[in-house]
């Protein structure tokens, strides 16, 4: 194995640096310092003494081969192009049908289903907790019966799905839902290909709510939809690391890879202990990304992940199945980064942010739409989100050779920094004995708030600038004229259709199905079949998560 | 209570009208090192509390920023359940400048909440991990709450608590090292604790609402004792010679602070000390001899 | 004696989970001096509740979850309703510029959007804010 520039290279270019620096440069490269958004120091200039000491095969590599740094695939895109994978959900699962076959009607390769916020927390439309917040933001998905209408005349067995469940709670319910409404349809499991999120730390850190389960119970779940997928869901990533919404709730990139990938470990740890091989799930987890403003760095992040998730499965692990030292992730450009005043301009944020996820070698990609900040994108703007994905792909000719930074000096130092201080965050969770402790001290909150905090901070200082905000702001601070999503009236619908429901099924058997999955939560067995038997028995979304919030109790994350 | 909260000039007379209804309630003060879980305590025990058909009051004291002024107070987030309880009473004060744990208005706002007829309130102080000795004169009943692993912490301010606690808690004790925790607290106690009340120690998971139900058998079984021997009637006459002390103290310090920013003798005063014209020690005697002189 | 502190009580308005804009608005009116009680996610009535026992001047509310429209009223009737006519309600978050018209009209103070510098939300407060004490 050689080193990409000998000794003798590295030591003639820093005297050429030097020379350059005295002669060229003189006193024009300025005094101020300079850094990345986590705080990576940035020089003015990138030689190869960045790259001093790497070997190519070992530390960068071949697509399709370790340490995978310049993408998963041999091909990359010439073999398959990113998933274009935009975001819908509002409204009733009638309305929100529509949506979907709009989209696939125009060109969208997957979906991503966004639910309401009762939906997201488990609670039914006519819960008293819902009032206000019915089919806004989101689907309102109560019933077997509203996730057959949702998916009414898609095709499920071809197009993959992705059900941005957030919580493991919710995500056994829907995805239980999902298997029973591919059964009646005569699809086999098999053919099922798809992701729900499920992530416990969207049920205990990243999101608050008035009735939240205990990092430990909502663990197990996540696990459970873990475990059942790498036994019965061939096609299904059971998981989708969350990194996205702990990076908008308040960390920098470096926090955000290696939370997710801390999880990851903890799930590894607990999937071995339940007596499976590490081969037979890790293949099945994925992860999500939040793309936002610092360009390099967020290319850099991306490569970095795919590293040290290879380094965590094949030294801890001991993964003998290469698929399981993959990293698969889904990128959503930054909603964190988009803003209320001239909001056109977040068209240019986004698309920017997108061609770094295709740059750092994303599965697949939504581009968030220039009006959210306001509101669920209208028809219009979801269609200039959905076109801008065409254009990276069609037009500038990005895709069309792998990982093409590659070789970069500074994108390499980049990468290089970037995996050893996620392996150092990594190393302090661990410290804290483990993420779920980390959840359970209040540590990780207490992180995420101050980040957060020092952010805000800086944005009203002027240090972190906003185009249009507290940079360059026009005078009148307008809107300019752009159409408001209306969201259609949904909480009468569902609460109708609710009330339906329970006149028709037979609720004697659905309290029994409930009795079942309550005497089980006590036992260690996984639950997923016994939500399964409750949803085909037309138990409800709310009635499930009660079940839930009784048997494991609730829990208030320290915030100090 | 708002009053009391601002230093309204009608404190005085709010405060005066309600003396004579005081007494009655049973207090008790929570206090321990941060993070301990004193707050999750606090909402488990008020809990228990209405479920027996008692009403509680609660108050929590965070720190004020010693920077703006200003305060966060998150302590009712761990409460959260309690919001919308009839029987629970909680009011979140900020120290104010305060030293030693407690806010400035927390003797008020007891007496309020005693007043107006609570069973029992929980006082819940800052939690600085220093000794929070201030609670023990306001409290009947003083709980320390502690968690496994803060052992050395326990032991350099030892003498401190084994003076003001009535009752400990080891709480989060699914944790290893909690009955190891629990033991060392025993023996430093065996060697303290000569005759009287021997306080017991014990386990919980607050989080889980595990022992909440023993912590309140101790302190049912602390204030019998304080009853039988006296205690109870005595700690009650204490407080109101220590809010009168306290009152005394504040209402100097106010005058004092007043004199020094508008007695242009003493502003005179002040800037000579800052020009190094005269030492602080003479300028200090002066001014009080001629404060004293002026009050009198 | 003291000098008058305003006391704002903060909320995330029913099932919302975006909680970091909440804490850092209300870490922001501490450091501009106030007194910040942070409740959580909280429906009207416990909100309420809890403005009463901490005879709060100010209740925020944050919600970026689309419940705006239905909640936030509620919090400002309720208030009425228990003779709290003084408390300054003013809330925060992604909201419609074609609702801020009705939650006014409601009773509600201000409506501050994502881009809100805290200077202004403070000197709102500072305006309108009942005379303390």
């Amino acid at each position: 194995m050689t080193k990409l520039f000998n000794e003798a290279a590295i030591r003639q270019t820093a005297k050429e640096t030097e020379r350059w620096r005295k002669e060229t440069l003189q006193d024009k490269g300025g005094s101020g310092s300079y850094t990345t958004e986590s705080g990576i120091p940035i020089e003015l200039l990138y030689t190869p003494e960045a790259l001093a000491g790497m070997e190519y095969n070992r530390d960068i590599g071949y697509p399709g081969e370790p340490p995978f740094v310049r993408g998963i695939y041999p091909n990359m895109y010439r073999g398959r192009l990113f998933t274009v994978r935009q975001l819908a959900g509002f409204g009733a699962p009638e309305d929100c049908n529509r949506r979907i076959r709009f989209l696939l009607d125009n060109g969208a390769t997957g979906v991503n289903i966004v639910f309401d916020l009762p939906t997201i927390r488990g609670y039914n439309s006519d819960d008293p907790e819902a009032e206000g917040n019915v089919g806004q933001c989101g689907v309102a998905v109560d019933s077997l019966e509203d996730m057959e209408a949702l998916f009414a005349g898609v095709p499920i067995d071809q197009v993959s799905v992705s059900l941005v469940t957030h919580l493991p709670s919710v995500t056994v319910v829907l995805l239980s839902m999902y298997m029973v409404m591919a059964e009646k349809r005569g699809i086999p499991f098999a053919k099922l290909a798809g992701t729900t999120q499920n992530d416990f730390l969207m049920e205990t850190t990243v999101g608050s709510g008035p009735e939240i389960l205990p990092p430990q119970a909502s663990f197990r779940l996540q696990c459970d939809a873990i475990e059942y997928a790498a036994r019965h869901l061939p096609r299904w990533n059971p998981v989708s690391y969350n990194g996205y919404n702990l990076r908008e709730a308040g960390t920098n990139a470096v926090q955000e890879v290696a939370v997710a990938i801390a999880n990851a470990i903890a799930t590894a740890e607990e999937l071995i202990r339940r007596g499976l091989p590490i081969d037979a799930f890790a293949r099945r987890m994925s992860f999500f990304w939040d793309l936002c403003n610092d360009f390099f760095e967020e290319i850099a992040k991306c490569r970095a992940s795919r590293k040290v998730f290879y380094e965590v499965m094949k030294n801890r692990f001991n993964a003998l199945d290469e698929r399981s030292c993959l990293m698969r992730f889904h990128v959503q450009t930054a909603g964190i980064t988009l803003t209320k005043i001239e909001p056109l301009n977040n068209i240019a944020r986004s698309a920017i942010q997108g061609l770094a996820a295709i740059l750092g070698g994303a599965q697949s990609l939504h581009i968030d739409s220039y009006d959210e900040a306001y509101s669920a994108p209208t028809e219009q703007a979801a269609l200039v989100s959905l076109r801008t994905q065409q254009i990276l792909q069609a037009e500038t000719n990005v895709v069309n050779t792998v990982d093409p930074l590659a070789g970069s000096y500074y994108v390499e130092y980049l990468t290089k920094e970037m995996a050893n201080r996620i392996w150092g965050y990594i190393q302090e969770i661990e410290q804290r004995g483990g993420l779920i402790q980390a959840v359970e001290s209040g540590w990780m909150h207490r992180e995420i708030s101050n980040y957060a905090y020092q952010q805000q901070k800086d944005i009203e200082s002027g240090k972190r600038k906003i185009v249009g905000v507290n940079y360059m702001r026009s005078g009148q601070a307008t809107q300019g004229n752009i159409e408001v999503f209306r969201y259609p009236e949904t909480e009468g619908r569902q609460k109708a259709k609710l009330a339906s429901l329970r006149e028709r099924r037979n609720n004697d058997i659905v309290t029994a199905s409930l009795a079942v999955l309550r005497e089980k939560c006590r036992s260690r067995e996984n639950l997923i079949p016994y939500v399964v038997e409750a949803v085909k028995a037309n138990a409800t979304l709310g009635e499930i998560e009660e079940v839930f919030r009784q048997e494991f109790g609730l829990w208030q994350f320290p915030l100090a | 209570m708002k009053l009391v909260e601002n230093a309204d000039p009608t404190r005085q007379q709010v405060m005066q009208a309600i003396v004579p209804w005081t007494g009655r309630a049973h207090i008790i003060g929570l206090t321990g090192p941060p993070g301990a879980g004193k707050s999750t305590l606090t909402g488990q025990l008020a809990r228990l509390l209405v479920k027996g058909g008692l009403t509680a009051g609660v108050v929590c004291i965070d720190p004020s920023s010693p920077f703006s002024g200003g305060a966060f107070l998150g302590d009712r987030v761990r409460m959260a359940n309690l919001n919308s309880e009839p029987g629970v009473f909680i009011r979140s004060l900020a120290t104010r400048g305060k030293l030693g744990g407690l806010s400035a208005s927390t003797a008020e706002v007891i007496m309020l909440m005693d007043a107006a007829g609570k069973d029992v309130i929980l006082v819940e102080t800052v939690g600085t991990g220093q000794v929070e000795h201030q609670i023990s004169h306001l409290a009947d009943t003083t709980i320390m709450v502690t968690v496994p692993g803060l052992g050395d912490g326990i032991q350099t301010m030892k003498a401190g608590i084994l003076e003001i606690a009535d009752i400990f808690v080891v709480n989060k004790a699914d944790r290893e090292g909690a009955e190891a925790t629990a033991r060392d607290l025993a023996h430093m106690l065996d060697e303290f604790i000569t005759g009287g009340w021997r306080p017991p120690v014990k386990l919980a998971v607050a989080s889980r609402n595990e022992g909440t139900g023993e912590v309140w058998e101790a302190v049912q079984q602390h204030r019998l004792h304080l009853q039988g021997t006296g205690q109870w009637e005595q700690k009650r006459r204490d407080r109101l010679v220590r809010i009168m002390i306290d009152n005394v103290q504040a209402q100097a310090l106010d005058r004092i602070n007043r004199a020094l920013e508008q007695d242009s003798l003493l502003q005179n005063l002040v800037r000579r000390v800052a020009d190094g014209n005269l030492d602080p020690y003479a300028a200090a005697t002066f001014v009080s001899g001629y404060l004293w002189q002026r009050q009198t | 004696m003291e000098r008058k502190v305003v006391k704002v009580v903060m909320a995330k308005l029913g099932l919302d989970i975006h909680w970091r804009g909440v804490v850092a608005v209300s870490r922001l009116l501490r450091d501009a001096g106030m007194e910040v009680v942070y409740l959580g996610n909280q429906f009207p009535e416990a909100i309420v509740n809890a403005a009463i026992q901490e005879g709060a001047d100010v209740v925020g509310l944050s919600t970026l979850g689309g419940n705006h429209a239905v909640l936030g009223p509620k919090v400002v009737q309720l208030l009425r309703e228990k003779g709290m006519d003084d408390v300054m309600v003013i809330m925060g978050g992604v909201i419609p510029e074609e609702d801020i018209p009705a939650l006014k009209a409601a009773g509600i103070v201000e409506v501050f959007g994502p881009e809100t510098a805290i200077d202004e939300i403070v000197a709102c407060i500072n305006a309108n804010v009942r005379q303390v004490g």
